[in-house]
Order: structure tokens, then C-alpha cells, then sequence
């Protein structure tokens, strides 16, 4: 994660970097587990329920995910994403952790990043956050048809199931990867759903890789070495 | 030191002739040398007495005695392993999540209630420890378990701590703990953060968290 991380063909990842300076809460890991984010009265975005610990003055609100107000609202029924997301704000350092997942930083410099809600653990407050739809991958991944996008300028923090790796797309070298396996990605990226489904599958001899997601473009892809559970892994 | 981290999720002990150490039951991974490893029918250190109170307390995770010369390797459930060394001062711990410790430490029983009176107790109901809690006191090392490996936060006067009663490992020092409340209006109609408790701690000392919610 720290130094040495590779695409599938050999060309070198960028990593955004661990400690990230930046005018409003600063995020920076405690280890590879923990994150902590010291806070002068201004306010994070963060997981309900995902902070372990804090010194100072802080405050905890629940706000909704989908987006603010009314039609945020309407999105979130339509959309059924639960990402429950609290609002902490005050004076002090405060940690954050969720189920020992690894936790990784990511800077946004206005694009967008597309987070599945349960690899979402927080974000600077100034960050806007919304649903958007996935097409047909949401469902093989088990996931529902929607992502959390979150855009603007600041420090987002993605969990994943072990270390994740960055992958870089670019034009001339477009990214598969597994449904289960994928984490978030950011950048101008377009993705594409592929079945490997042939008669084989119907049989139950599939090569357990029968789905897959295709990035085109130029961007990054997080990826995690564990698989969640997905109807795309059972053929 | 009685205990060596090989790496985050097990510890090497060295045991010497006269030195005892205790250690959960079954914690045992591998060990050299002539060591023999008796079950503890007490818990631990005391007389009978001592195990009453611990019966009484629902403190009472087996232990056994690990005497002999030779090293043993512990670890447990694949959790990770923290060693905490201990000079005179107490250290606060559950006790299904003590590994192994030393026998020149004095282990005993503190009832939580009687800090902090009526929301003591309804602290150790709300972050499922029980009452009661087991401390360990004296010159030694300690190796203490957790989901997702520990940081330490220091306590100081000025600046208490507040923890997630769930993420909450041990503290050690002259530290007071209470159980706050944040209940408004919107954890009872369902819309709460999620963080409704949270385990003040105030005074000098350390508190060691974990990186999950999860107990063990």
C-alpha cells in the first residue's frame, strides 16, 4: 500500500498521499486500522456508530445519505441506499474505526469519487455526497443498484477488507475487475458490465469469474484482496 | 520482559523455575522446553474465597498455570495481542480479554458500581462487560487481546477522554471512568448517530482502544 503497488500490466500506480494538509479537519491514519481527525469547530461526514474514541468537545448528529434535503429525500426511497452517516463536529481529535477494516485515504481535488455505501467511513463535511445508480452491477455485487458519489474538494476516508491497491486506468490500458473485489473508483471512467456466461455456466462448470466490471477511461480503481458474497461468486 | 510480540497476533514467554505465569485456558500455541500447564480450577491467584468472587462476578474465564523453564508461544482466535508492562501501577481489563500475565502481578475483582454509583452499573449493561471487572496490580507484563489491534489514548486533567463503550480494551492509571449519555430526542424516534454511550474517562492514566465495535 505504502510504496509498491502495481497494475495488472505493470505500470506503476499513483497513491494519494497518507497526510493530506488541507484548511479544514485534517485525517490522518493511526496505523492501517484506525483513523483520527483533529477538528477546530469545523465538521466531518462519518459512518453512524464508527467513532471509537475522542478528546475534546464533539457532537453527534445523524443525517441521512442521498443527498440533503427534500430531494435528497425522495432519492433515498426511491434508491433504498442505506448509508447512515452522522455528522460529528466540535474541538478535539476524534477516532474513527469500523469492523478492523484497512482504511484508506483519498484526496479529491473536484471530481468525484463513487464509494459503495459500506466501504464509505468519512469525509470532510464541505464534501458533497449523493446516490447515484450503477446500472445492472449493483445487483451482482450484492449491493443494491446505487453508490455513494462524493465530490468536491477535500479528505474522504474508504475502508476495504484487507489493504486495498490503486489501480490506474488510462486509455490504452482499460481495467476488469471482479464485482466483489471493487472498492471505489475516481476520475473520468466509464464502466461497462460483462457476463462471461457461456453453456458451461449452466452446468455449474463456470470458472467462478462469470461477472465482471470493465473500466474505460482515465482514473483510478480501488480494489480490495477479499471478495465480498455475490451471485457473480457462485458461478 | 515476560512477554516478547513475535508479531501482532501472538507473544512469546519466557518461563524460568520459580516464575509462574497464568494464561487463558487453551491459549497455547506452541511452546519448548520443559513446561507443564496445570488447570487453574481457581481463575487465578487467591484462595477460595477469591474464586467466589469471581464465580459471583461472572469474571471467572478459565485460566491455567504455565510453570517449568522453556518458552511458549499464546495466542487466541486470531485476535490481535497487545503486551502492556506494568511498573506498581493497576491496569484495568476484562477478563475474556486477558491472554497471559504474569504471577507477580495481584489480580482481583473491582465492582464498577461502586464508581460512579448508579450509571456504573448501567455502564457495564450497556457495553455488555458486566459489573465487575478484573485488575491487575503490581511489577509485570500483561498481554491483553483485541479485534483489530489497540492505540493508545493518553488521559490527561485538562483533556478527558470519551470512548466507544464497545471499542473500549483496558486503561491503567488513576483514571475515573462514567458512563455518558447523549440521548436527545432523535435516538429515541430511531434517528441516533449511533453513538448514544460513550465511557468517560478522566483523570492521568492511558486508555487502549480497538479498532472495531466488535467484543469479543
Amino acid at each position: 500500500m505504502d510504496s509498491g503497488s502495481f497494475s495488472a500490466r505493470g505500470t506503476c500506480s499513483v497513491h494519494p498521499w497518507r497526510v493530506y494538509f488541507h484548511h479544514v479537519a485534517m485525517f490522518r491514519l493511526q496505523g492501517s486500522k484506525v483513523l483520527a481527525v483533529d477538528m477546530t469547530g469545523d465538521a466531518v461526514k462519518a459512518k453512524n456508530g464508527s467513532m471509537v474514541a475522542y478528546d475534546g468537545e464533539m457532537a453527534f448528529k445523524k443525517l441521512s445519505g442521498g443527498g440533503e434535503g427534500i430531494r435528497g429525500m425522495v432519492t433515498r426511497r426511491i434508491t433504498g441506499e442505506q448509508m447512515t452517516v452522522m455528522e460529528v463536529k466540535g474541538h478535539g481529535t476524534c477516532w474513527f474505526a469500523d469492523r478492523a477494516s484497512e482504511i484508506n485515504l483519498v484526496g479529491l481535488q473536484g471530481d468525484k469519487l463513487y464509494v459503495e455505501s459500506s466501504n464509505f467511513l468519512a469525509a470532510d463535511a464541505g464534501l458533497r455526497t449523493g446516490t447515484s445508480f450503477t446500472g445492472t452491477r449493483g445487483a451482482s455485487q450484492g449491493n443494491g443498484l446505487f453508490t455513494t458519489t462524493i465530490e468536491g474538494h477535500g479528505q474522504a476516508a474508504i475502508m476495504s477488507d484487507g489493504p486495498a491497491v490503486v489501480l490506474r486506468v488510462s486509455a490504452q490500458y482499460p481495467l476488469t475487475v471482479d464485482p466483489g473485489a471493487y472498492v471505489a473508483h475516481q476520475g473520468n471512467l466509464r464502466q461497462s458490465f460483462q457476463s462471461g456466461v457461456t453453456f458451461r455456466t449452466l452446468f455449474g462448470e463456470g470458472g467462478g469469474e462469470a461477472f465482471q466490471i470493465r473500466f474505460e477511461g482515465d482514473g483510478l480503481v480501488y480494489v480490495q484482496p477479499s471478495e465480498r458474497n455475490t451471485i457473480a461468486g457462485d458461478v | 520482559m515476560a512477554f516478547e510480540e513475535i508479531n501482532s497476533k501472538m507473544v512469546r514467554a519466557t518461563v524460568a523455575p520459580g516464575q509462574r505465569l497464568f494464561s487463558q485456558r487453551g491459549a497455547m500455541l506452541a511452546y519448548r522446553g520443559e513446561v507443564s500447564f496445570t488447570p487453574n480450577l481457581r481463575g487465578g491467584q487467591g484462595g477460595v474465597m477469591s474464586m467466589i468472587g469471581r464465580r459471583v462476578a461472572n469474571e471467572d474465564t478459565p485460566l491455567m498455570t504455565v510453570e517449568g523453564s522453556g518458552t511458549v508461544f499464546f495466542g487466541h482466535g486470531g485476535h490481535h495481542v497487545q503486551v502492556i508492562n506494568l511498573s506498581g501501577d493497576t491496569l484495568y481489563v476484562e477478563a475474556d480479554r486477558l491472554l497471559a500475565f504474569e504471577g507477580t502481578l495481584e489480580q482481583s475483582t473491582v465492582f464498577l458500581g461502586s464508581q460512579g454509583g448508579v450509571m456504573g452499573m448501567v455502564r457495564g449493561q450497556v457495553s455488555g462487560q458486566g459489573l465487575f471487572t478484573t485488575s491487575l496490580k503490581g511489577h509485570g507484563s500483561v498481554a491483553v487481546m483485541a479485534h483489530g489491534g489497540v492505540f493508545e489514548v493518553p488521559i490527561t486533567p485538562q483533556r478527558p477522554v470519551r470512548v466507544d463503550p464497545q471499542a473500549y480494551v483496558a486503561h491503567h492509571g488513576d483514571v475515573r471512568n462514567k458512563l455518558s449519555t447523549a440521548l436527545g430526542w432523535r435516538d429515541m424516534v430511531g434517528r441516533g448517530s449511533g453513538e448514544a454511550f460513550q465511557l468517560e474517562l478522566s483523570g492521568s492514566g492511558t486508555v487502549f482502544v480497538q479498532a472495531s465495535e466488535e467484543k469479543l
